[in-house]
């Protein structure tokens, strides 16, 4: 990796398209997010039978429409939003935190963690997700944690192979063994010396990461295995608007422009990021 | 090179073993399945449930279940359907062709069209034509996939009627599923494509045939791609794993007569030996898809042997 | 580019040809939500091999869309005193599909297999336990002879396990044969079977009542219901069958120029039951108030979208036992308030509602119900289950919250199989209550043969459920098909099992 960079090279960097869509899509999106849910946090529950599939900008206060039960879209959307975000961040958090430790373990020592590690790893590998993610809901249910537990050990071990793989190259280098003789402490070089080196690409993996995680959860939730029906995210309005995709578009159109968009921004930034933080491409895989 | 694959099919049968345990054992914890066969039916008692589940062989332990599967699974029987008793081997044989043709097909779809817009965007590298291809095939990453296949339905099918919007029935029924599926793809694959074309681009044999003389096009397609077959393949051969697993969703909108979809059913209703031999039968191919990619590259790199 | 075109093209061309072969005169196709996975009487309980074998088979009597039982393959029937015998004349030149005739010793056939060791291993053996033995007087009349009198077999004998079989075809060729080629006397034969896609059926002109009109007869197996509706829309089938229509989808097949709903009562019966055991629903009053609270009315109205009827108890009109004098406890808030204070209850009180998770209609009423429960002042959440799980599970082992979705859909239509399974003591869906009173009602009525005198008790147990607020009865839900245009002389069935025989399309 070069660590010397003239200032223009760094500026033209952030003057890329990719750049600049992805952190406005994202940034936009979640800043409207929190802020719309602080100032109303109650917008899109209220239930009222009386104003049933209004469509939008057709009457006062109601910008994008209401659904089935008269709730307002352009809440749902908001409360919906933070859920999508909460599963896609915090599943691919847990999953980094999870995956750095086994995978610095594992390429560092070697030795018990290590043939697990890299036996789960197989096993994952022959395990196609959503079936197995399918037979785990229909046993222990539903609901935003389980979903969150489900991604994170469907996915640790990718951050900790790659983490895996990093080490072993970095184990026998000079600064490396050095550090050690002196008598540092094997968690100091873990975390001082190795984990700054190859966190990039971990980043990179994230990013990405976080994007697919807010798929797979409206997938999943498509397939009637999501979150509670009650609390609104984007893949449950999403399913629930198809019903009425041909009669009342609104439903479906909104959540699913949320989800594209920022899905969208997310990758784009995961892709921005991968030139810059991962040129030699160990997340393409 | 003999101990190498003998150490990959003992890594083979492990991965299996570990597999159908967890989804043996998982898809036990709940439900009774003897219960969901009788639901409905008036009065049933705890007498009629007990005869039910010794026909069906669930009142024996889970080791003795597992390991009677394990059996038949050596002899290639994998027992029989609990929802109308169809031997679970004629099962996954209708089904599989159906999976597989559509994952070759979506393969295809995305081959097709990200090799030119790969080539396009290493050629132009660097310029707004680069970002924007970029750009474009991440939109089709980022698609929650059955609502693109709802869109389209709606699109192709209810509006302009051109095609059928479910069902497996010739070449046309294809189009549809594998676009949603393909477009998935084509983001990864574009900048696959564009990364190695890249690398070969600057390679001396590429400079020489330039130097040659030869028309761009016959540069760019016949000798570059030539030679970025070898890690290319390697990929679609990887990705192909992961679209069998992800296959579901488009499975069920379009009600296409496959894995995924079967798999999805068994869950439902709990037929437990319809469920393991799907899983076992997609985890034995992805097995078998990684080994191939293994064996290829310790053909090519004999560091790989020694891991 | 050019070669891109001209694929296209082709392929357009194909699609165009299949359809052409698809709209051949007289070969209607439905949309059914699931493949029973085999065609064996004795095998399944699944509504949907009752909707494809209603025309491949035939009992011994036979119950239409009209709900009322006329004769089948029986042409009369008659009790003796006590109930414990029925002697059947059979109907004769009757032929099944491969030429076998049919007569007494195909009954006793069905009978013996059914009661036997082979049906011990299916479903459907416990509901004919009433019966002992089949005993042939002569080649067409045969005696039921019964362990206890039972008043709804005949009922029973129109359907499912009870459905006649072919002796001779069975024992040659063996039951593994026959769950994939079936063989009745109904009007349909099946002529090909593609598991989990397709089942072709073809008319069969020596049927007893006269050949069908139409030609073919194909059952595509769909799932998903948008997905099913637009096959309907697109032409690929001419009828959706229930469950598949979604209520929200109604509107989508009504505004489209070729197709329409066809909807009729259905003995389906959607409820929030309590847990009468432990939390606040353990107080009768609190029960009551949480019932008056819910306008079930406007819920029928809005998220049904009127397909359906508001109950008094958990039966539907069609049911033995339904009293229309009786009626649903009302909508009153105010006295809902109240008699919630009276109890004790303080606000913010929680309160668990365990739903299905995949059922989309009752997600949207019990998100309602939670509306209103909450104007009570209470916490309401809604927790969703796989259906098995909740059925299998929850349910059975009293692990539900304080309310939870039962729906029933006993295809009988009488309330002696509702009553009994949710209200006796120790039943696997009455996890909670145990009433001696009750207990002693329903143990009653099943040895009443007057059916006047059942009909009253059945009554007053319904009558005595609500005075006890044992469950917040919402409604009965009609059966709705998404039909085309083109389908003439329709008539939609209650229960979902269509005999096709008169239907025909229109050019």
């Amino acid at each position: 990796m070069t660590t010397v960079q003239t200032r223009s090279d760094t500026l033209k960097r952030f003057k890329n398209l990719e750049f600049i869509l992805g952190v406005l899509l994202v940034g936009g999106i979640t800043l409207a997010v929190v802020i719309t849910h602080w100032l109303f946090p109650d917008s899109g529950t209220q239930v009222n039978l009386t104003q049933r599939l209004v469509p939008p900008m057709t009457e006062p206060g109601i910008w994008l429409g209401t659904d089935a039960l008269g709730r307002d879209i352009l809440g749902r959307a908001i409360l919906g939003g933070e859920i999508s975000l909460k599963v896609g961040v915090y599943s691919a958090l847990g999953a980094v935190i999870l995956g750095i430790v086994m995978g610095l373990i594992s390429g560092y020592y070697g030795g018990f963690v290590d043939v697990f590690v890299m036996r789960f790893a197989d096993v994952q590998l022959a395990l196609p997700f959503i079936l197995l993610a399918i037979t785990f809901i229909a046993v222990i249910g539903g609901g935003l944690t389980n979903m969150i537990i489900l991604l994170i050990v469907s996915q640790w071990v990718q951050y900790a192979r790659l983490v895996r793989g990093s080490v072993l190259s970095l184990r026998d280098q000079e600064f490396i063994l050095s550090a050690r003789a002196i008598g540092v402490h094997d968690i100091r070089i873990l975390f001082q010396h190795l984990l700054p080196n190859l966190i990039g690409p971990v980043i990179v993996l994230m990013t990405l990461n976080v994007a697919n995680n807010i798929l797979l959860e409206s997938s999943l939730t498509f397939l009637g295995l999501g979150v509670d029906p009650t609390i609104p995210s984007w893949g449950g309005m999403l399913a629930e608007g198809r019903t009425y995709l041909q009669t009342a578009w609104w439903l479906s159109v909104f959540p699913g422009l949320a989800i594209l968009l920022t899905v969208l921004g997310l990758n784009l930034l995961g892709d921005w990021l991968r030139d810059i933080l991962d040129p030699t491409g160990r997340t393409s895989l | 090179m003999g101990k190498f694959l003998f150490y990959r099919l003992l890594q083979a049968v492990f991965v299996i073993i570990v597999v159908t345990l967890i989804v043996s054992f998982t898809i036990r914890l709940t439900g009774d399945p003897a219960v969901m066969l009788s639901q409905g039916s008036g009065s049933v008692t705890e007498a009629d449930l007990e005869m039910i589940r010794e026909a069906l062989g669930l009142n024996q332990s889970f080791a003795a279940q597992y390991v009677q599967f394990i059996q038949g699974l050596v002899v290639g029987d994998m027992g029989r359907s609990f929802v109308g008793g169809a031997p679970v081997m004629d099962l996954i044989s209708r089904a599989l062709p159906a999976t597989l043709w559509l994952a070759f097909a979506s393969l295809a779809v995305s081959i097709v069209v990200s090799i030119p817009l790969g080539i396009k965007a290493a050629t132009s590298r660097g310029t707004w034509v680069d970002q924007l291809i970029r750009i474009v095939s991440l939109v089709g990453l980022s698609f929650p996939n059955f609502w693109l296949a709802i869109m389209l339905v709606l699109l192709f099918s209810i509006v302009l009627g051109w095609l059928p919007p479910s069902g497996m029935s010739g070449i046309a029924s294809f189009i549809m599923p594998a676009a949603t599926m393909g477009i998935i793809l084509t983001a990864t694959n574009v900048r696959l494509v564009r990364t190695t074309m890249l690398d070969t681009l600057r390679s001396q044999y590429i400079m020489v045939a330039r130097a040659k003389g030869l028309s761009n096009t016959v540069v760019l397609y016949k000798h570059a791609l030539r030679n970025c077959a070898i890690p290319l393949i390697t990929y679609f051969g990887l990705q192909f794993g992961g679209l069998l697993g992800g296959i579901v969703v488009v499975e069920r909108v379009f009600n296409w007569p496959g894995l995924g979809s079967l798999a999805f059913d068994a869950v439902a209703a709990r037929d437990y030996p319809v469920l393991q031999g799907v899983i076992t039968v997609l985890a034995m191919m992805i097995i078998v898809i990684n080994l191939l990619v293994d064996i290829a590259y310790g053909l090519v790199d004999p560091r790989v042997r020694k891991e | 580019m050019k070669n891109g075109k001209v694929l296209l093209k082709s392929l357009l061309a194909s699609v165009a040809l299949a359809a052409a072969i698809s709209a051949q005169a007289g070969s209607l196709t439905i949309a059914s939500p699931q493949d029973p996975g085999s065609w064996d009487p004795i095998d399944t309980f699944l509504v949907n091999w009752a909707s494809v074998a209603t025309n491949v088979f035939d009992g011994l009597t036979y119950r239409g869309p009209d709900m009322a039982l006329v004769p089948g393959l029986a042409t009369a029937w008659e009790e003796n005193e006590d109930g414990t015998r029925i002697r059947f004349t059979l109907r004769e030149d009757v032929t099944f599909h491969n030429g076998e005739p049919f007569n007494a010793e195909s009954v006793k056939f069905t009978f013996d297999r059914l009661l036997g060791e082979e049906g011990a291993q299916g479903p459907q053996r416990s509901n004919y336990t009433a019966i002992d033995s089949i005993e042939i007087i002569d080649d067409y009349t045969v005696d039921m002879h019964l362990h206890q009198p039972d008043p709804v077999l005949l009922t029973k004998l129109a359907g499912y396990g009870a459905m006649i079989v072919p002796p001779q075809y069975i024992q040659e060729h063996g039951s593994d044969h026959f769950a994939i080629h079936p063989v009745g006397t109904g009007p349909f034969q099946i002529v090909n079977y593609a598991r989990r896609e397709r089942v072709e059926l073809e008319a069969y002109a020596d049927h007893w009542g006269g050949a069908p009109r139409l030609d073919q007869l194909t059952y595509r197996f769909i799932s998903e219901p948008s997905t099913a509706i637009a096959e309907l829309q697109s032409g690929g089938v001419h009828i959706v069958i229930p469950p598949t229509v979604p209520i929200g989808m109604i509107d989508t097949i009504e505004n489209n120029r070729n197709t329409h709903v066809a909807s009729v009562p259905s003995p389906t019966v959607e409820a929030l039951r309590f847990n009468t055991e432990s939390g606040i629903t353990a107080d009768e009053r609190v029960r009551r108030a949480l019932i008056m609270a819910v306008d079930r009315e406007a819920i029928v109205d809005s998220i049904l979208a009127g397909q359906g009827q508001v109950i008094s108890s958990f039966q539907g009109e069609f049911s033995f036992g339904y009293d229309p004098e009786m009626e649903p406890i009302p909508h009153d808030m105010e006295g809902a308030r109240q008699l919630l204070a009276e109890a004790g209850v303080e606000p913010g009180a929680s309160l668990q509602i365990d739903v299905r998770g995949g059922d989309a209609t009752f997600g949207e009423v019990a998100q309602v119900v939670s509306s209103y429960l909450q104007m009570l002042g209470l916490n309401v959440s809604i927790r969703g289950y796989e259906t098995n799980v909740l059925l299998n599970d929850i349910i059975p082992e009293g692990r539900t919250g304080e309310m939870f979705q039962q729906k029933w859909g006993g295809w009988t239509f009488d309330f002696d199989n509702t009553a009994y399974l949710m209200y006796h003591t120790g039943e696997r869906w009455n996890p909670y209550d145990s009433d001696e009173e009750l207990d002693a009602m329903l143990n009653e009525q099943r040895s009443i043969t007057d059916p006047a005198r059942r009909e009253d008790l059945l009554q007053s147990i319904a009558r005595y459920t609500q005075d006890r607020a044992l469950e917040m009865p919402l409604y009965s839900i009609n059966a709705l098909y998404g039909v085309r245009n083109e389908v003439q002389n329709f008539e939609a069935a209650p229960d979902n099992r269509l005999r096709l025989t008169d239907v025909y399309l229109e050019d």
